[in-house]
């Protein structure tokens, strides 16, 4: 009587879960925006809650699966304080970019270099290529266009 | 080194260089549409050198006569090798999308896949969890406050990553690390061997079986310390059978409500705090009016 879960599989479930980690990881340094950063937090935890599961999995018992609903709760409550907290931020600074935040460390400690790179940026200008969206005219503005307007075509 | 080290390190090199390519250039500059095909081909290599690196799962440890059982291991062990590969490509996707709003939608591949894999493990409860939670509720969350914050479109610290060289390099150096530890040294950390012609030899021991190895042979503590580690309500099988699982929500309900009730508790409060504190942050009342004299 052999438990068919092996180690092997174990350890291909705990390889899922690193590497999930880890993409959380690089997208927590690496992305500005408050948002992906904090869905990269959250693909963090589901690596972990992976790992955890795979584990209760093998050992037999249910500690993987109750630790993992415990994962859900804190992962509920961190992201409902983080969009009000998000919603906040952007009310004063009317943006979501996470180096625009530096006053928020601690006392005595000086900047980093990241606030000279949010204004070395490239401006938002739509540059062509891939990324580039089209401008829509806005709304209640006459466009240029030599046609007649629809209401003196309707006459 | 053997062949799974070098196979995990080309494949984590590859990985790392296609990762790096998508990602966004630190100074916001645009990528031509080859940077993204040549990243996307990177990435997509160094995908399945890690899932050739996965042990495939339809090695029976006691080949059954009838074929149903291999043909049942095949259909998982596909199931597996599906679910692997779309959440860690749906991983990539969430971290190198320029719009927000993809990587919200990405992440619900993420989470997906996630619960299949649970699915595959016998974890139905978790796997309805996880979608309900994560997909109904912190996605459409997170949506929303995309949609209420980002109006015009695309910024330009979407359009910007910090310092993506040194990140990609730090995070791809722990998950080869943490390959390395897994798939290239297994089993180095296993308890001493219980005897000389031990059947467990080869194995990652369980927790239940070294329970029962140390049963009646350590101090009073000990004997404790097991009697807690093999109740009955803890366990995923009756009577310890791996033949007679548990049905899933009810074994899991007993175990949640038997062994770990103060755990109930601490989630609930934990809820019901993170709901105070959030209407409590989200006020639109300003903090202290502008032109009023601050004291010191």
């Amino acid at each position: 009587m052999i438990d068919l879960f092996t180690s092997q599989l174990l350890t291909n479930y705990l390889l899922v879960g690193a590497a999930l980690f880890a993409l959380g990881m690089l997208g927590f340094i690496s992305r500005r925006n408050m948002i992906v950063m904090f869905l990269s937090a959250e693909m963090m935890l589901q690596g972990v809650a992976l790992s955890l599961v795979a584990f209760g999995r093998y050992h037999g018992n249910w500690t993987g699966q109750i630790f993992t609903i415990v994962i859900l709760t804190v992962a509920a409550c961190e992201a409902s304080i983080a969009m009000a907290l998000i919603v906040i931020l952007y009310n004063r600074r009317s943006s979501l970019d996470v180096t625009l935040w530096q006053d928020v460390r601690e006392p005595g400690l000086e900047p980093s270099d990241l606030a000279e790179e949010a204004a070395e940026a490239a401006p938002l200008e739509p540059v062509a290529g891939p990324e580039s969206y089209p401008h829509l005219t806005p709304a209640g503005v006459e466009p240029a266009h030599p046609m007649k307007p629809w209401t003196e075509r309707r006459s | 080194m053997n062949g799974s080290m070098i196979l995990a390190t080309i494949g984590v090199v590859l990985g790392a260089t296609g990762t790096y390519i998508l990602l966004p250039h630190s100074r916001g500059d645009v990528k031509s549409r080859n940077n993204y095909i040549l990243g996307g081909v990177l990435a997509g290599l160094g995908l399945i050198g890690f899932l050739l690196l996965l042990t495939p799962p339809d090695v029976s440890p006691n080949p059954a006569p009838a074929d149903f059982s291999s043909l049942g291991m095949m259909i998982t062990g596909a199931c597996f090798y599906l679910f692997a590969a779309g959440a860690i490509g749906t991983a990539v996707m969430t971290v190198t999308s320029r719009n927000p709003v993809y990587s919200a939608l990405w992440f619900t591949g993420v989470i997906v896949s996630t619960a299949g894999l649970f699915l595959l493990i016998d974890a139905q409860f978790l796997a309805a969890g996880t979608v309900i939670v994560y997909a109904g509720a912190i996605i459409v969350t997170f949506l929303f406050v995309i949609m209420l914050a980002q109006m015009e479109g695309k910024a330009v610290y979407d359009r910007a990553a910090k310092t993506p060289g040194r990140a990609v390099f730090t995070s791809f150096l722990l998950l080869w690390s943490l390959m390395y530890c897994l798939a290239v040294v297994p089993g180095s950390h296993r308890p001493p061997t219980a005897g000389a012609n031990d059947p467990l030899e080869d194995r990652l021991r369980r927790g239940r079986e070294l329970a029962e190895y140390y049963r009646g042979k350590g101090p009073i503590e000990t004997k404790l310390v097991l009697e807690r580690a093999l109740r009955p309500t803890s366990s995923l099988f009756f009577d310890g059978d791996h033949q007679k699982p548990k049905p899933n929500v009810a074994g899991l309900g007993e175990a949640l409500y038997a062994d770990h009730l103060l755990t109930v508790e601490m989630a609930g409060a934990i809820l019901f705090a993170a709901l105070i504190a959030a209407v409590l942050i989200a006020n639109p009342k300003p903090l202290r009016p502008v032109d009023a004299p601050t004291e010191a």
